[in-house]
C-alpha cells in the first residue's frame, strides 16, 4: 500500500512539472518568442531578481522544486533500487535518496526566498 | 547437475541494453527515458546549487552566465533541453498507456493475434513527431536569436 501511493505521487506531481517547467523553459529558452527579450536578457542578474520579487514566482518555484524533486528522486531510487541488493542496502538507499532531497528542498528554497527577501535598489 | 548455471544466458551483456535484434520501438523509448531521466535529475540537484551563486552577488552571477554563454554549454544545455522534450512527451505518453487510455478494447486472443502496443503505436509516432519539432524550434530561438 504505501509502495503504491509513493508511486501515484510520482506521477501525480506530473501536471505541475509540465506545467511549471513549461513556464521555466518559456522563459529560459523561448525569451525571444514569448518576451521580446535576449536569452541573456532574460538571465541577467537584475532580471532574475525583478522575477524573484513576486510572491507569484516565490510559491510557484518552491511548488517545482518540490515537485520535480519528489518525482527524479523517486525515479532514480526505483532504478537503484531495481539492482540486486540485500534488504539493508535497500534500506540504506531510501534514507540516503530522502536525504538528499530534504537537503536539497530546503537550500532550494532558502535560495528562493532570498532572492524574494533581496533589498530593491541593493 | 547444472544448478550454479544461471537460468537466463545473458549473452548480450549490457549491448543487450541497445540492440538486442528485435527490440520494439518502445523498448528504445524505454532506454531513452531511463537515460533522460538520470540525466535530468543530476542535471537538477547541480542547478540548485549553481543558481544558488545569485548569493554571491552580481559579479559572479554574471561570470557563471559568461561561462554558460560559451557554446561547449551551450550545446550542453540544448541537449538538457531536447532530453527534458522527449522524457517530458514520452512520459506523457507512458501515462495514458498505464491509465489504459488509446489501447484499444480487450479482445479475444485470436489468432493472428493483435498487440495493444500495435494498436497504440501511431499516437506514439504523432507525439515522438511533436517531440522532434519542440526540440528543432527550441534550438532555433537558442542557436539564432
Ligand atoms: C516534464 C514532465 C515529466 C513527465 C510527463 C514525466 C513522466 C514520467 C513517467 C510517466 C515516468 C514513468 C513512471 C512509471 O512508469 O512508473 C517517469 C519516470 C522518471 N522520471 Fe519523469 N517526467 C517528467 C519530468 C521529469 C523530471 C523534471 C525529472 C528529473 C528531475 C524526471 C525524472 C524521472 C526519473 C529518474 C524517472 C525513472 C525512470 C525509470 O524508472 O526508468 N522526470 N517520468
Ligand atoms: C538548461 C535549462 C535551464 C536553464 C537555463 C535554467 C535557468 C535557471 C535560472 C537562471 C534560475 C534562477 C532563477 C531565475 O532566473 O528565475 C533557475 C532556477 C530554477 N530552476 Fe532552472 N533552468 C533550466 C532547467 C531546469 C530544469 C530542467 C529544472 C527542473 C528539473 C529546473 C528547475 C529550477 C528550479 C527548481 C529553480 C529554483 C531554484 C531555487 O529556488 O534555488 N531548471 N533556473
Amino acid at each position: 500500500m504505501r509502495e503504491t501511493r509513493l508511486w501515484s505521487w510520482h506521477l501525480l506531481v506530473i501536471p505541475i512539472i509540465i506545467v511549471l517547467l513549461g513556464l521555466h523553459f518559456a522563459i529560459m529558452h523561448y525569451a525571444p518568442v514569448f518576451y521580446g527579450v535576449s536569452v541573456e536578457e532574460a538571465r541577467n542578474f537584475e532580471a532574475m531578481i525583478e522575477r524573484g520579487k513576486s510572491v507569484a514566482q516565490l510559491v510557484l518555484y518552491i511548488l517545482l522544486l518540490a515537485a520535480a524533486l519528489y518525482h527524479g528522486l523517486y525515479g532514480l531510487r526505483g532504478i537503484i533500487r531495481e539492482l540486486p541488493m540485500t534488504p539493508a542496502l535497500g534500506k540504506i538507499v531510501d534514507i540516503t535518496v530522502i536525504c538528499v532531497g530534504l537537503f536539497i528542498f530546503a537550500f532550494g528554497t532558502y535560495v528562493t526566498w532570498w532572492t524574494f527577501s533581496y533589498p530593491v535598489g541593493g | 547437475m547444472n544448478s550454479n548455471k544461471p537460468a537466463y544466458n545473458n549473452r548480450l551483456g549490457i549491448k543487450g541494453w541497445v540492440y538486442a535484434g528485435k527490440y520494439t520501438f518502445e523498448r528504445y523509448l524505454y532506454l531513452g527515458h531511463r537515460l533522460t531521466g538520470m540525466g535530468l535529475i543530476a542535471y537538477m540537484l547541480l542547478h540548485i546549487i549553481e543558481t544558488a551563486n545569485r548569493m554571491r552577488g552580481v559579479v559572479a552571477w554574471e561570470g557563471l552566465m559568461g561561462l554558460f554563454a560559451l557554446p561547449l554549454f551551450k550545446m550542453i544545455e540544448y541537449a538538457l533541453f531536447a532530453a527534458a522534450v522527449f522524457h517530458a512527451l514520452n512520459g506523457v505518453r507512458l501515462l495514458m498507456t498505464e491509465l489504459g487510455f488509446f489501447l484499444g478494447r480487450p479482445k479475444e486472443p485470436v489468432y493472428p493475434y493483435s498487440s495493444s502496443i500495435k494498436r497504440h503505436r501511431p499516437l506514439t509516432y504523432i507525439i515522438m513527431a511533436l517531440a522532434a519539432l519542440i526540440i528543432i524550434l527550441g534550438g532555433s530561438s537558442l542557436f539564432f536569436p
